[in-house]
């Protein structure tokens, strides 16, 4: 192998070692710090410098271009790296300067149920930004798993967990006594009149609750109204602590992308399950509620670059199991098995290196 | 450290102890009786497995109890594999590896059954967790013949099998094509449920160290080949230690936050 190639293949190594040693760095940054590092001007110049390199292999090892595999898994590498620089806040300025292509990188847009809104406040700004065209939020709303649970906490710091079904009893033992769900209310009321006390589910809204009734040998039987999620609310003479925890199954945001007037596009949108128009991914990320109602939160990203990084990624599992699978399962079924000796070398020299040198 | 009294335990404990009599009858030279001990034991597994699966109504590969359950599983079908197809041994070496997989499910992570969060109600998750544990396993024989290969030993056995400097390459062969579909399954996923398709999430991080550590290691055995036979086992070994960090040190310690830590 000519002194070039080598050097060429050493450069190739240390990229990679190089690579995995700043993404250990990286990990002991945490998520946020190591983005801004991995983005940072000198890693911009190692991303570069990779792509670089992997062109000049395709240059000075013919075997890259010839063998299929081989091309697929280094082109696609380079697919990849391109669709990041693409995507990254660098790639959509250059896109900007270049093409007139003004897109938001990254942000977030609050929207009021019943309403549509357009401006997304990105992620690196304080001042807000429009979009081509409307989200209007039809309806957000949140399931949960059913049934939830009581949870039920000694002060000797003892956990109990009872399924939260009308009619579920669990024993504490001694001097604890028994608990008993007597009812499960999804929107809890009470009406006080005079000595009487009222409790029922009200049609609409949601204060989920639990009433609850403890037996304690010797006391009058007494029942109480735990609520979620405020662990740990209550009398301080309490012997139990109790709370109603329930867990969310899915955020859901009825959405339609409205533009010049008219419905373009519609989904409800969930946790994995993201709207896709006009050049943006919106994603469920966030809910509240103020006095003027209900609204949702999404994460809205440009979708540039993600094709080439999925091409990318595509060439690279098939270039891979091409090379390490398929080729060996091929070889299996055209050359008669033969069953190598522990003391000789299974195969002749695995690399063209070996029979270079 | 705690003993599970529940049947889910009592299922763990009875195929590791299978693994143990697998491997001591196997050191013993009863190398049939060893096999049909491992497979038994492999059996029991899957029934556990099975078991989880029943209990939490969902593919049992959400935390580390269920992931190991899962490891512990699939080390016997592994270890048949490559020894009928590639001619490569140390099922004494699976058998113990079986058995230490899943110690820490039968005494130490929480077997609390737990519903899916809504970012893992995703097709890509069992697909993506499951193929990283097999190409754990494969990483991890690699890891057992390149210490054959430094300790200079002859593979045990009467069959014939690959001399461990060939076996342990052929095994990453076969393992690292699985590491680079869970990255990209993982990578596809995390857009889908977090926004972008990589997040620089510490658990991300060394997963791609890991996977870097093998990709050095092709390129650095396509330019010596065997002839510094001992640095090519030193490789495989990084890796593991690499995929070993990525596993547990992320889950366990609270030395990294981020968005992978409800696996634990
Ligand atoms: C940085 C620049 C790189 C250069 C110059 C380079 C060059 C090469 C060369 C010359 C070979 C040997 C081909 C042969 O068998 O004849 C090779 C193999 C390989 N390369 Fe790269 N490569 C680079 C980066 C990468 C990257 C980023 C990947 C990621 C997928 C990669 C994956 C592989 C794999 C899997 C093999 C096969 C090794 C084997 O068969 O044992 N390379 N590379």
């Amino acid at each position: 192998m000519s002194q070039f190639k080598r050097v060429v293949l050493w450069a190739a190594l240390i990229a990679v070692v190089l690579l995995a040693l700043l993404s250990v760095y990286g990990a002991f940054l945490g998520a946020e710090q190591a983005r801004a590092f991995f983005n940072s001007l000198p890693l911009a110049v190692y991303w570069f410098a990779l792509i670089a390199l992997l062109l000049a292999g395709f240059i000075i090892f013919r075997r890259l271009l010839q063998t299929p595999s081989l091309l697929l898994m280094h082109l696609g590498s380079i697919l990849v790296l391109l669709g990041a620089l693409w995507g990254s806040n660098g790639g959509h300025a250059l896109a900007k300067r270049l093409f007139g292509l003004d897109k938001i990188p990254e942000g977030q847009m609050g929207i009021l149920e019943q309403t549509q809104e357009n401006r997304v406040r990105p992620a690196d700004s304080n001042s807000t930004r429009e979009l081509p065209f409307f989200v209007r939020l039809k309806d957000f709303r949140m399931e949960y798993y059913e049934p939830g649970f009581l949870l039920i906490r000694s002060r000797t710091g003892q956990n109990w967990r009872l399924p939260a079904v009308a009619g579920q009893t669990l024993s504490l033992g001694e001097g604890l006594g028994t608990v008993t769900i007597q009812r499960v209310f999804q929107n809890f009321r009470i009406d006080i009149r005079g000595a009487e006390r009222i409790t029922y589910d009200a049609p609409g809204g949601s204060l989920p609750a639990l009433e609850v009734s403890v037996e304690r040998p010797g006391e009058p039987p007494g029942s109480r109204y735990v609520f979620e999620p405020t662990m740990g609310h209550g009398n301080p003479n309490d012997r139990l602590i109790m709370s109603y925890s329930r867990m969310v199954r899915d955020y859901i945001s009825e959405l339609e992308i409205v533009k010049n007037g008219t419905v373009v596009a519609a989904k409800n949108i969930e946790v994995n399950h993201p709207l896709h128009y006009g050049g943006y991914h919106f994603y469920q990320h966030s809910y509240g509620e103020d006095k003027l109602g209900d609204y949702t939160v999404l994460m809205v990203v440009s979708d540039s670059g993600l094709n080439l990084v999925y091409g990318g990624y595509a060439m690279l599992a098939a270039g891979i199991f091409w090379h390490f699978w398929g080729r060996r399962a091929l070889r299996r079924s055209c050359v008669p098995a033969r069953r190598p000796l522990a003391s000789e070398d299974a195969r002749p020299a695995k690399s063209p290196a070996d029979i270079l040198d | 450290m705690a003993v599970k009294y529940t049947v889910q335990g009592l299922l763990i404990y009875i195929t590791i102890a299978a693994y143990l009599l697998a491997l001591a009858t196997e050191l013993a030279g009863r190398r049939k009786t060893g096999r049909v001990l491992f497979a038994a034991g492999s059996l029991v597994a899957v029934v556990s497995f099975v078991y989880r699966w029943y209990d939490v109504r969902h593919v049992p590969l959400q935390n580390l109890f269920e992931v190991f359950l899962f490891l512990g599983l699939v080390c016997y079908p592994i270890s048949w594999f490559c020894r009928r197809i590639l001619r490569i041994g140390g099922e004494g070496a699976d058998m113990f590896i079986g058995a230490v997989v899943l110690f820490p499910a039968g005494f130490v992570f929480n077997a609390e059954p737990m519903q899916l969060p809504p970012a893992l109600q995703s097709w890509l998750f069992a697909p993506h967790v499951a193929v990283y544990m097999l190409a754990y396993i494969f990483m991890a024989k690699a890891t057992f013949q390149a210490a054959v290969q430094l300790a200079a030993r002859e593979p045990i056995g009467a069959e014939a099998w690959l001399p461990p400097e060939q076996a342990t390459y052929d095994l990453i062969a076969i393992g690292f094509p699985l590491l680079t579909l869970g990255l990209i399954l993982g990578s596809w996923w995390g857009k889908l449920a977090w926004g972008h398709y990589w997040g620089w999430d510490p658990k991300e991080l060394w997963s791609l160290a890991s996977w870097l550590v093998y990709l050095g290691y092709f390129h650095w055995r396509y330019m010596f080949g065997k002839r510094r036979p001992a640095l090519n086992s030193l490789w495989a070994i990084a890796g593991m230690i690499a995929i070993i960090i990525t596993l547990l040190w992320v889950n366990l310690s609270r030395l990294f936050p981020g968005l992978h830590s409800y696996a634990t």
